[in-house]
């Protein structure tokens, strides 16, 4: 099995290769003089199966949310292809943009500011129907509207009030309802859920797995919770500084990650048992991120790697199944931007507790 | 005990009406300990720790009762100018957003400086010495010429390092962090949680840590108390805690989590949203959302019973903690 | 191919049991739920038939903020004063008989006497007829100028935010090049040339030398109306332009237009009176507030009234008009409903 993994196994229906977003810096007062460049996003690979959920997971200023941004045409990339169904979008405009527009929608982070506070609720979900009129004839749009509250779980009576009258989880249920009403075949969720209370992520997250299935839609989920990445994804690539660094099916990353980034990254990650921090081996790296303004040249992660030789200095890793797992048929052969990947267990093995663990979850009828 | 916190009660005036955002905690934290105050936002638990600094907003706040006693004297009792000495030199708190928490327009060696130029009357020079080896302390590379860098000049992780040096610079015996690594990234995160235990066991310090993170909790904290509406639900030695909650909040709380090595299928949500502070419920302020609630919910409020077996002191603000405790509820009855 | 949502019955109905607690708007138990919780921040709407409506007829902002203001007693008040001025600047002889420009010498700086409640001013002129002729030209210099002001202003300053770029910064160079010009001063050398004694010279001027402050609020305003969000979250869904700058920019953007313009208002119509006095506004058979004003201000210890009818009845125009642009402001601000 050499194929690799940055291909969903199903049918795709996003491909992205060779994605850059280079924002540049500029200097001078009425005419603008380049000096640098912001390399956001540095060449990303990834596809989408219909159906599927591909989580990414990064640190901040790792270029996950950009990525998000150009996903649904809100930033052109500086270089790069994303097809949807085969036809390139990047370079698309006017009436086709339009219409591609319908079926990629976007669920932003902060539900605070993404509903505009001067519309009402019916506006704010009704406003795609104003935009694409073919969707919905004008007499049917309210029914439309207020169905739609109806599947996220709002009360259909709301229409009429405004944004602030709702609690964060509320306000995210509507941008969700909004993110449907044209009836999308993708959506592209980045942090969802990182804005609101523990208590109600939880409800967010299982009403956006329910609309999954019932509405076949396909994820992209963008956030820095490694846990709720796993929680929803099928597939979970990870970026550091611009560029995935692994990718693979959650298992494969999760219990068998073979790039130290992503080593470090699960060992740091907060574990709600404090019987488990005695057999958790913490990987703390040291240093911050660097600017991306000036990217290590090589492996660019090699300036906080532990593993570290000369060859990352010279050469930039590939984004393939490494070689030594190349012939082997295991979870750890997936792709892995490292010369010297080696699998490394890092979160531990599940043990049986106390109490069987399907006790909370098989509770639900 | 070195910071004793008894029935305090904090109100603030709002356009809806009086806001009830502390209504009755008590807590404790000893010289050396790391007590946990976690709940979501609402909960009262910053409010509790503006109060406990003195730096609560008053109007609109208002502190209606309660005690707030700090190596014995009542905080609450003190004149302004004794509080202020009691302040910084102290107490200190580290807040969530380092880059705000900053000045700009000063190098991070003026404002670590200024502390001792201030309380401590030193020369600016010997102000600067001491500033190098706060930002030693703290594990800031190159201190010596860092001092004289902005505050944007440092990365996340290395701002939060300068605010706990600036907590840390008058030696003070409490700590108050409040979310002191919600904006950071997972992996700093980490360095930071490890760095604040680490000082905590070297000065002898008793730190608070208010947080909403379970996760973080559980690697750092040697007890917990869970806020609920302003009021302790649960508090209890960490391990019991995780091992089985006594209080049907904290168990939906730590049911909500997804969890790294499980990938379950739905996940368990407590149902409906926080109260409204103006209009908390009558009896237990969790009953409309508890999947336990039985009608002496609704009209008593529950006392906070003492939880057996445990290591140490345990309570819970439950009429049912023992049910709870086992498990024996069906939180999906109605499902 | 998506269908349309409708074929698809009743998604909800029995499939949203599993959710449990989670979503909850499923029988006795969710419509508990929903008004238990959410009462918090819906009690006004709930229940009042009165302020909530027939949940079936759709609203939006502007019906909204109408119904607002029209239980508003500070708005009802300030348009009744502001209607009562226009109408006196349109017909002053409802109200006062006399002719402003019939003076008499010998009554220079009386006080009041039957038929002349207002007194006489410096120059024996009725200073009750005058102040109502002078609103004519007081308020019409004020509103148009204000107008102007901020239509020119906010659709240049709220263009060059929106777009941003090269436009922005020549515009931005632009105001710095008008903000460096003294009014007065720029009124002396550009007034002195005009020879007509009509308002419409001393409106432009104003409004010459007025926008770029507007113009740097608006744009200051966009900028911020811009980055939210709900902006991106419109792009993302396919807007145009002009969608996104109507529909979500300008109502977030428009509050501190209307501050800044309801008290610019004030200034104009003092500033008219600087202009006058200095001899390049209107010239004296002309009555307005800002001359009867300046032309008073030597008197002020011998006929005080002289100055304080006038300066009443513009210190009352403005206050009509900052409470009215107050209210307004209010009503489209849902969070203070």
């Amino acid at each position: 099995m050499t194929e690799s993994t940055a291909t969903s196994t199903v049918e795709p229906i996003l491909e992205v290769s060779g994605l850059v977003k280079h924002f540049p810096l500029t200097q001078g007062v009425l005419f603008k003089k380049q000096v640098g460049a912001v390399k956001a996003v540095d060449g990303v690979d990834f596809t989408l199966g219909a159906g599927e959920t591909l989580g990414i997971v990064g640190e901040s200023g790792c270029g996950k949310s950009t990525v998000a941004r150009m996903l649904v045409n809100l930033e052109r990339p500086t270089a790069g292809t994303i097809k949807y169904k085969g036809e390139d979008i990047t370079k698309l405009s006017g009436r086709a943009l339009k219409a591609v527009r319908r079926n990629i929608q976007m669920v932003f982070q902060d539900p605070y500011t993404s509903l505009n506070p001067r519309m009402t609720v019916g506006d704010i979900i009704g406003e795609p129907y104003d935009i694409h009129p073919e969707v919905a004839p004008k007499g049917d749009r309210r029914r439309r509207v207020q169905e739609l509250l109806d599947v996220v779980g709002l009360n259909p009576e709301y229409v009429n009030r405004y944004p602030h009258q709702f609690s964060g989880g509320q306000r995210q249920r509507i941008g969700i309802a909004r993110g449907l009403a044209l009836r999308p075949e993708i959506i592209v969720a980045d942090e969802p859920v990182s804005a609101l209370d523990v208590s109600v992520q939880a409800q967010v997250i299982n009403l956006l797995e329910r609309l999954q299935g019932e509405f076949g839609l396909s994820y992209v989920f963008i956030a820095h919770d490694l846990s709720i990445v796993r929680h929803i994804s099928d597939r979970v690539g990870v970026m550091y500084l611009g560029r995935i660094v692994e990718i693979g099916r959650d298992a494969e990353i999760y219990d068998h990650p073979t790039h130290p980034y992503t080593q470090a990254l699960l060992s740091a990650v907060p574990v709600p048992d404090p019987e488990a921090r005695e057999h958790r081996e913490r990987i703390i790296l040291f240093g911050d991120v660097p600017s991306p303004t000036n990217i290590p040249s090589g492996c660019r992660f090699r300036t906080r790697c532990w593993k570290a030789r000369e060859k990352c200095e010279r050469e930039v890793p590939s984004l393939a199944v490494p070689a030594e797992f190349r012939h082997g048929f295991g979870p750890a052969a997936h792709d892995s931007a490292c010369h010297f990947a080696e699998e490394k267990q890092v979160v531990p093995p599940e043990e049986p507790l106390e109490e069987p663990p399907d006790d909370h979850a098989g509770g639900a009828v | 005990m070195l910071l004793e916190v008894r029935d305090l009660r904090v109100e603030f005036r709002t356009r809806d009406g009086i806001a009830k955002a502390v209504n009755g905690v008590e807590y404790a934290v000893d010289a050396g300990q790391t007590l946990a105050v976690l709940g979501e936002s609402g909960s009262g638990k910053s409010v509790t720790a503006q109060a406990i600094m003195g730096i609560l907003d008053m109007p609109p706040g208002r502190i209606t009762g309660g005690e707030i006693l700090f190596k014995g004297r009542d905080l609450l009792k003190l004149k302004e100018d004794e509080r202020r000495k009691v302040r910084g030199a102290e107490m200190a708190m580290i807040f969530q957003d380092a880059l705000s928490a900053l000045n700009p327009v000063l190098t991070v060696g003026d404002q670590l400086g200024e502390m001792f130029v201030v309380h401590r009357g030193m020369s600016k020079k010997d102000a600067r010495a001491k500033a190098v080896e706060l930002m030693d302390r703290v594990r800031i590379p190159a201190a010596k010429e860092r001092v004289r860098d902005y505050p944007h000049q440092f990365s996340g992780g290395m701002r939060q390092r300068i605010m706990i040096a600036m907590a840390l610079a008058l030696e003070p015996s409490l700590i108050i962090a409040d979310e002191p690594t919600t904006a950071l990234d997972v992996t700093v995160q980490a360095q930071v949680m490890d760095l604040l235990a680490e000082l905590r066991r070297e000065l002898d310090m008793g730190l608070i840590l208010i947080t909403h993170d379970l996760g973080v909790v559980a690697d750092v904290a040697d007890r917990i108390a869970v806020m609920y509406a302003g009021r302790i639900v649960e508090s209890a030695p960490v391990h019991d805690i995780y091992k089985a909650p006594a209080h049907p909040y904290t168990r939906g709380l730590l049911d909500s989590i997804p969890r790294l090595d499980q990938k379950g299928q739905e996940l368990y949500a407590i149902k409906g949203l926080p109260p409204n502070l103006t209009k908390i419920p009558p009896g237990c302020a969790f009953h409309p959302r508890c999947p336990m609630a039985r009608d002496v919910c609704r009209t008593d409020v529950p006392p906070l019973y003492e939880v057996t077996p445990s290591d140490g002191t345990r309570v819970s603000a439950c009429h049912f903690w023992r049910e709870c405790l086992d498990d024996r509820v069906d939180r999906h009855v109605n499902g | 191919m998506p269908e349309p949502l409708p074929e698809e019955p009743h998604v909800s109905g029995g499939q949203r049991a599993p959710e449990g607690g989670a979503i909850a708007a499923t029988g006795q138990d969710g419509t508990m739920d929903l008004a238990t919780t959410e009462g918090e921040t819906l009690e006004k709407g709930l229940g009042n038939a009165d302020a909530g409506g027939p949940a079936d007829k759709a609203r939006s902002l502007w019906s909204d903020a109408w119904r607002d203001l029209r239980r508003n007693p500070v708005f009802i008040i300030s348009a009744l004063v502001i209607l009562f001025l226009v109408v006196i600047s349109l017909w002053p002889s409802l109200i006062a008989s006399g002719n402003p420009l019939k003076c008499d010498l010998s009554k220079a700086q009386e006080g009041s006497q039957p038929g002349h409640p207002f007194g006489f001013d410096g120059q024996g002129c009725d200073v009750y007829t005058r102040t109502v002729y002078g609103a004519r030209i007081s308020i019409s210099v004020g509103v148009c100028a204000t107008l102007g002001v901020a239509i020119l202003g906010s659709v240049l300053g709220g263009l060059a935010g929106f777009f941003g770029g090269i436009s922005d910064s020549f515009l931005s160079r632009i105001t710095d090049v008008f903000f460096a010009i003294p009014v007065v001063l720029g009124g002396l050398v550009l007034l002195s040339v005009v020879t007509s004694n009509s308002v419409w010279p001393v409106i432009g001027f104003m409004v010459l030398l007025g926008w770029p402050q507007i113009s740097r609020i608006a744009r200051g305003s966009v900028i911020t109306a811009k980055q939210n969000d709900y902006v991106q979250a419109a792009r993302a869904l396919g807007a145009s332009n002009s969608r996104m700058l109507l529909r979500h920019i300008t109502p977030n953007a428009v509050a501190p237009v209307i501050v800044v313009a309801t008290i610019a208002l004030g200034t104009y119509i003092a500033l008219e009176a600087t202009l006058s006095y200095l001899g390049v506004g209107l010239k004296p058979p002309s009555v307005s507030w800002g001359i009867d004003i300046s032309a008073a201000s030597p008197y002020i210890r011998n006929a005080p009234h002289a100055l304080l009818w006038p300066s009443g009845a513009l210190a009352i125009t403005v206050l009509a008009f900052i409470m009215l642009g107050d209210a307004v402001r209010d009503a489209l601000d849902p969070k203070l409903r």
